[in-house]
């Protein structure tokens, strides 16, 4: 018998053949790696070839789910999209939340693992009698919303859709995997899924799964959800993650013009409507991810009438960073990127480095300028539909698009390990900053919380030091077994002892006596083997870096306070993460330490 | 006085407190009490340094050297305030300090305000406290012989005003006013508290037309908090001008300040 909460397998689909296979997943591998991201990464070692094409068949796309999946837990219907990224060519991992989630594990898998490429575009199903692959031929071009809607007419009841757009079927290597409008956004899943020829994989359950102390679970889940309405989510409750705008604007960590300022005049235009009298966006509606009671996703409409989902990262990729201040043209975009299928933070990253290419003459698109909303429209259709040279250059990210152009365009070229750089200054967040260039998955906020180090109010976040990097590695823990559990980040103000909390939960799911201590010890286990797939992959130490930018041009703060990120002060920084992390000088980890990941 | 200086009250604070708060808002190193041996102080700020004097009664050098010894190795330039100036300006320790910090060639940098030489509140190079220590060996303990011996370049009210910052937040200097006696501190006390700036983000601002800037009386950000009835608990934070982040009530406001609040579950 399987912990309870887990089937104990892994379904792997060649989709060249249209055949499939179950593997068994041992108990010390699941208790391990727990599910989601940390399993994902377990999988994927498992499973990959090394030095695969992260676009070619041999590249495994993996759907990972969690043992607090289907439970009445909040917040609990998440799962992870694991594969190597066609952008950072290291290992991409993105949460998404919706009833696949649910609906996919109950085909009776922990994960399930697609292998080849169909040999016409088609989408797989899975349920309870295993897996068939349909044409999908018919669905070619259309948006993942539309393709959900078409498969589930089709379909019939029960079943669930995970699809890709256009950009996804064309290879922009920032695609990305929708269902139910929430996106696996990071990393180009999408392209990697596009690869296989995948339009869509359709889920439906078939199965059931038990929890070792079903009370205790139930119990655990009424706290949860009472906590769940208190004042530590009220921010993503009330507002949602866009009330971040404003106040980053404020601190100067809002990042402006393909980070040329930290600042921008234009953020009240597109700071949603907290206080009833500001002119951009107003906020419409609030709904909910499939078993969540939080409610994070707001509804805006602009002054124009047109209405979409906004986040903060979307807002501020297709806003201040291309210099953007019209709401109408932000919410088109999101609007227009989700269309697509393309990572707004992603798309906005590379078309803010093309905008200042073309206005240094390096890129000959005199169109192409900061602050211009027509001109942001035009890059993501021609990203999208790789329609023009200019298309299919921003399609394959700013790091390849750089290495193209040349002409110290890399230098401003805003990623790591080719992943553009989320909303957070680095130059006025140094805890973030070490976050962000150490990170597996490339410049990323959601596998690395160090920011809130940086605005808790204990550390000088203009003056990184050991204090920073050991509370980067917390965040950074702390997050592997959100992730891996799987529970909304969104959730973490709620506890108070959080190992300790989640190791209560674990047990009551799986049966397992689990130790604040033990998922202490899986949280680094997690985000050493994650190093360890890079590392495998062709990850070198250079790669644990930060766009030059960054260390070169300092800014000034309205205080008068300089905030500068030296490059020595970032090395310092990055040194005292590889010691605590017990890395060598390199950053690679001793034989001990590969020897608990238990990937042999 | 009556009562020790370093415990008077000022807008809710004591005056070390506040001055400690103060300099640390200015500085980036250590901030170090010199105290007699076995003086009681008031509540201090996690991380305050307190070095004890060991000749009470020997007067400002002797402060003066072992402030600047406590400070030997961690820092090459030190403000150094007496306890008693409830108006002093993050923006007139910051302009002192720079002016030594730009000038190799000087070792005191020193405001002569409202007519006096301010040595106690002035900028010394830490390098002095071997001079300084000595000079009270030799019973030289007025700061006029250590400035004998030393590079100063000072500071006069124009130099001070000149600096356009400095001169909108502090135009009279009051930085160096200090409380000699109780009617120096009667007069202080009934002062108002500074003048400042607050803005309340994401929820703090909803249930109504709150979140654009309000000025408000407040010494410290507590004060502040309370000004707007805002609740400055464990979900909220604090950026002191953009710049400084704090969760602490008692961080002391100064003529000027603006302050931000805002929802300590930052992030997306």
């Amino acid at each position: 018998m399987p912990p309870g909460g887990y089937f104990g397998r892994v379904l792997v689909a060649d989709v060249t053949s249209g055949t499939s296979q179950d593997r068994a997943l041992p108990d010390g591998v699941l208790r391990g790696y727990i599910g989601g991201c940390g399993l994902g990464t377990w999988l994927l070692w498992q499973l990959g070839t090394p030095g695969a094409d992260p676009l070619g068949p041999a590249a495994p796309l993996a759907f990972v789910f969690s043992p607090l999946v289907g439970t009445s837990l909040t917040t609990s219907a998440k799962f992870a999209v694991v594969a190597k990224s066609p952008l950072t060519g290291m290992l991409t991992d993105a949460l998404a939340s919706s009833q696949f989630a649910i609906a996919g594990k109950l085909t009776g898998h922990d994960a399930i693992v697609i292998d080849g490429r169909a040999p016409e575009l088609s989408v797989l199903l899975v349920d309870g009698d295993g897996i068939r692959l349909i044409g999908a031929a018919h669905l070619a071009g259309l948006s993942a919303a539309d393709t959900d809607r078409h498969l589930r007419d089709e379909l019939g009841r029960g079943w669930r859709v995970a699809a890709i757009g256009p950009a996804g079927e064309r290879g922009v290597r920032y695609a990305t995997i929708s269902h139910d409008g929430r996106h696996a956004g990071r990393g180009g899943l999408g392209a990697v899924m596009g690869a296989k020829n995948l339009k869509a994989v359709g889920v439906r359950a078939g199965t059931k799964v038990a929890t070792a102390d079903p009370a205790a679970v139930l119990a655990a889940a009424r706290d949860l959800r009472m906590r769940s309405f208190g004042p530590a989510t009220a921010k993503y409750r009330e507002l949602g993650t866009l009330a971040n705008l404003l106040a980053f604007n404020a601190i100067s960590a809002l990042p402006t013009r393909n980070f040329q300022a930290a600042t921008f005049d234009g953020a009240i235009e597109l700071a949603g409507n907290v206080a009833g009298d500001v002119p951009g966006m107003r906020r419409v509606a609030r709904s909910s991810c499939a078993s969540c009671t939080i409610g994070c996703e707001h509804i805006y409409r602009s002054r124009g009438g047109k209405q979409a989902r906004v986040e903060y990262e979307n807002v501020f990729a297709l806003g201040p960073m291309c210099g953007v201040s019209d709401p109408d043209a932000v919410l088109a975009a999101s609007a227009r990127c989700d269309e697509l299928g393309i990572d707004t933070i992603s798309a906005g990253g590379t078309i803010a480095w093309a905008m200042e290419c073309a206005e240094r003459g390096l890129v000959d698109a005199p169109w192409l300028r900061f602050g211009d909303s027509a001109a942001l429209l035009r890059a993501l259709d021609e990203i999208g539909g790789r329609s023009t040279p200019l298309g299919s250059l921003l399609a394959e990210g700013s790091r390849r698009a750089s290495r193209t152009v040349g002409a110290g365009s890399a230098s401003f070229a805003s990623h790591v390990k080719g992943l553009e750089m989320p909303g957070y200054e680095p130059r006025t967040l140094h805890a973030m900053a070490l976050g962000l260039a150490v990170n597996a998955r490339g410049a990323d906020h959601n596998r690395s919380g160090a920011y809130e180090a940086d605005l808790s109010g204990d550390l000088d976040r203009l003056d990184g030091g050991d204090a920073h990097v050991a509370a980067a590695i917390e965040t950074e823990d702390r997050a592997a077994v959100m992730d891996s559990l799987i529970l909304c980040k969104f959730l973490r103000g709620v506890f108070s002892d959080p190992f300790t909390e989640w190791a209560g939960l674990l047990s009551a799911v799986t049966g397992w006596e689990v130790s604040g201590g033990e998922l202490h010890e899986t949280a680094r286990r997690i985000v050493m083997a994650k190093r360890a797939y890079n590392i495998r992959e062709g990850w070198q130490s250079a790669d644990d870096w930060l766009p030059e930018r960054l260390l070169n041009e300092p800014l000034t703060l309205p205080s008068g306070r300089v905030a500068t990120l030296t490059g020595d002060r970032l090395r310092a920084m990055i040194g005292s993460y590889y010691n605590m992390r017990g890395l060598d000088p390199e950053g690679r980890p001793g034989p001990a330490a590969v020897a608990d990941l238990g990937l042999a | 006085m009556g009562t020790p200086k370093a415990a008077l009250e000022w807008h809710g604070s004591t005056l070390l407190g506040r001055t400690v708060r103060i300099l640390a808002r200015a500085t980036s190193g250590p901030v170090v009490v010199v105290r007699a041996l076995g003086q009681d102080l008031p509540e201090l700020p996690d991380g305050t340094v307190l070095a004890d004097d060991p000749h009470e009664g020997k007067g400002p050098v002797q402060g003066i050297a072992a402030g600047l010894a406590a400070l030997t190795g961690r820092a090459d330039v030190a403000f150094v305030s007496s306890t008693d100036m409830p108006f002093l300006h993050p923006a007139f320790v910051r302009l002192v300090v720079r002016v030594l910090e730009g000038d190799e060639g000087t070792d005191v940098a020193l405001p002569v305000a409202r007519g006096y030489k301010q040595p106690l509140a002035a900028a010394y190079r830490v390098s002095l406290a071997g001079a300084a220590a000595r000079l009270v060996e030799e019973d030289r303990l007025r700061p006029a012989f250590l400035f004998d011996e030393c590079r100063v370049e000072t500071l006069d009210d124009a130099a001070l005003k000149g600096h356009p910052l400095l001169a909108a937040l502090d135009p009279d200097l009051d930085s160096v006013l200090n409380v000699n006696t109780p009617a120096d501190y009667e007069a202080a006390r009934a002062r108002p508290a500074p003048e400042v700036t607050v803005q309340l983000f994401g929820t703090l601002a909803k249930g109504g037309n709150v979140s654009g800037p309000h000025v408000v009386r407040a010494a410290t950000v507590g004060d502040a908090a309370d000004a707007m009835a805002v609740a400055f608990d464990r979900h909220v934070t604090a950026a002191l001008n953009g710049d400084q982040i704090t969760r602490d009530p008692a961080m002391p406001l100064a003529a000027g300040d603006a302050v931000f609040f805002m929802s300590a579950d930052a992030g997306g």
